[in-house]
This record gives C-alpha cells, sequence and structure tokens, in this order.
C-alpha cells in the first residue's frame, strides 16, 4: 500500500483530514446543545426527570459505553497497524471493531425493546422524548459509521484503500464515541 | 504509539466503573464529578484515539475549549 507520510501539525492536515473534522465539530455543537436543552429542561420539572432516569438501567448505559470503548480501541490499534504496514493485523482489528459496534447495537435492541414493553415510549414525558431523540440520533450515526468502516474492509482486502481513507473514517467512527460520551452520563447518571 | 493507545483504554474503561459507582451516592457536587469524569474520557478518546495529540495546537485547543465551555455551561443552568 502506498503511503505519504502527511505533517499533521500542518493546521489543514489534522489526524482524519480536515473536512472530517469540520463534520466532528458540527455534530458536537448539535448533540452539545441537545444536552445543554435536556439540562435546562430538567432544571424546570426535576422530580418528572429524577424519576424518569431511575426508569432507566444504568448497567445498559455502562455496558453500552464499554463497548464503545473498545471498539474505538480496536479501531486505534487497526489504524496503527496499517501505518506500520501490518495489513492482516489491521484487517483482523478493523472487524472487531465492527463487532463491538454491532454488539452496541444489540444491546441498545434489548434497552429499547424492554422501554416499549414498559410503555415508556417517546411520548411518556419530556425526560423520554429526550432520550429517545439523543439516543436514536445516536444510533444512526453508529449505523452510517458500520457501514463506513464495513466499505473500508473490503477496500483494504482488494487494496483499493489508502490510509488517508482508513483514519477518515475512523475519525468518523470516534465521533460515535465523543458523541456518547457526552449524552451517556447526562442520560443516564445525571438527573 | 501502541502502548500509549492502551493505558488510555484501561485509563477509560476505570473512569466508566468509577462513574457508574458514583452516581448512586448522594451529594451536591456529583453532578460536577460526572461531568469531569466524562471530560476527562472525551479529552482521552480525541487525544489518543483520534490521534488529535499529533495535530496543530488549533485543533487541540478548540476540543478543550468545547469541552470546557459545554461544563460552565450545564453547570451554570
Amino acid at each position: 500500500m502506498k503511503q505519504e507520510p502527511i505533517n499533521y501539525r500542518n493546521i489543514y492536515y489534522p489526524p482524519g483530514g480536515i473536512l472530517m473534522w469540520i463534520i466532528v465539530f458540527l455534530e458536537l455543537i448539535t448533540f452539545g446543545m441537545a444536552v445543554v436543552a435536556m439540562v435546562y429542561c430538567g432544571k424546570q420539572e426535576p422530580e418528572i426527570f429524577h424519576e424518569s432516569r431511575l426508569l432507566l438501567n444504568p448497567v445498559y448505559g455502562i455496558i453500552n459505553t464499554i463497548l464503545l470503548i473498545t471498539s474505538g480501541f480496536c479501531m486505534a490499534i487497526s489504524v496503527h497497524y496499517l501505518k506500520i504496514n501490518t495489513l492482516q493485523k489491521s484487517k483482523v482489528l478493523l472487524l472487531a471493531t465492527m463487532l463491538f459496534g454491532m454488539l452496541f447495537l444489540i444491546v441498545k435492541t434489548f434497552e429499547y425493546n424492554e422501554k416499549i414493553n414498559l410503555g415508556l415510549d417517546i411520548n411518556h414525558d419530556l425526560f423520554f422524548t429526550f432520550y429517545w431523540l439523543l439516543t436514536l440520533f445516536h444510533v444512526i450515526h453508529v449505523i452510517v459509521g458500520l457501514v463506513i468502516l464495513g466499505s473500508v474492509y473490503f477496500g483494504l482486502r482488494k487494496e483499493k484503500t489508502n490510509i488517508e481513507d482508513v483514519e477518515a473514517s475512523a475519525t468518523f467512527w470516534h465521533m460515535c464515541d465523543l458523541i456518547w460520551l457526552l449524552i451517556f452520563p447526562v442520560i443516564y447518571l445525571f438527573f | 504509539m501502541k502502548k500509549s493507545i492502551t493505558i488510555t483504554y484501561i485509563f477509560l474503561i476505570l473512569l466508566t466503573v468509577v462513574s457508574g459507582i458514583i452516581s448512586g451516592v448522594i451529594n451536591k457536587n456529583i453532578s460536577f464529578i460526572i461531568l469531569l469524569l466524562s471530560a476527562l474520557k472525551f479529552i482521552g478518546v480525541s487525544f489518543y484515539f483520534m490521534d488529535l495529540k499529533k495535530a496543530h495546537t488549533f485543533w487541540k485547543s478548540i476540543i478543550i475549549g468545547y469541552v470546557i465551555a459545554l461544563i460552565i455551561i450545564v453547570l451554570m443552568i
């Protein structure tokens, strides 16, 4: 695989590419505003938010956080192996990244199923409106990330993908971690 | 590089478990501590997993500024 050294110290070349970082910041600002709105509403109706928060099982949130962090760890190591031209290990770790991402979605499915069976849908109260909107938007990002990683994996197999593509995809995947790290404490622990 | 990523990973897992444990503690400062632990995880992922530590100071400053601004806004509400 052809590799050219990138000077990450150059302001126009952050790891993953400047366009991906613009997307990352747009997403972080959007989710950040939603988190601020949720905290603001929680201060207006503290009892409702506290009682609703107690209806959530934080174990699901903690397991999902560990799964996403593990997935991000595999992705970071995969990029590292690619940079030192160890393609086979890089591909295996990319598969592990996707596996942990899928496990995250499976746990989320169980959690959603439990909430729906208990009647805790998006109209239950304001806390659950935020819960469903924030977590579902995040799930959409994870699904898109998995599709991107899948295409990168097949690109690596055919040796048609370069390091910049992998780094940009990894940045998108880590962005899913960052968004989850913003919403997890506010939804599961804060109120 | 692999070593620093692995250490970061262990650190992130520990912080996640600690966040879960302390969330059950009734204390007026617990919200601040939970936010602080999340901010540390956020910085860990961005600097070590996303390799931002190698980037220009502008990118490092903007991500740290974002986290600090968000914590201040949430605590001010």
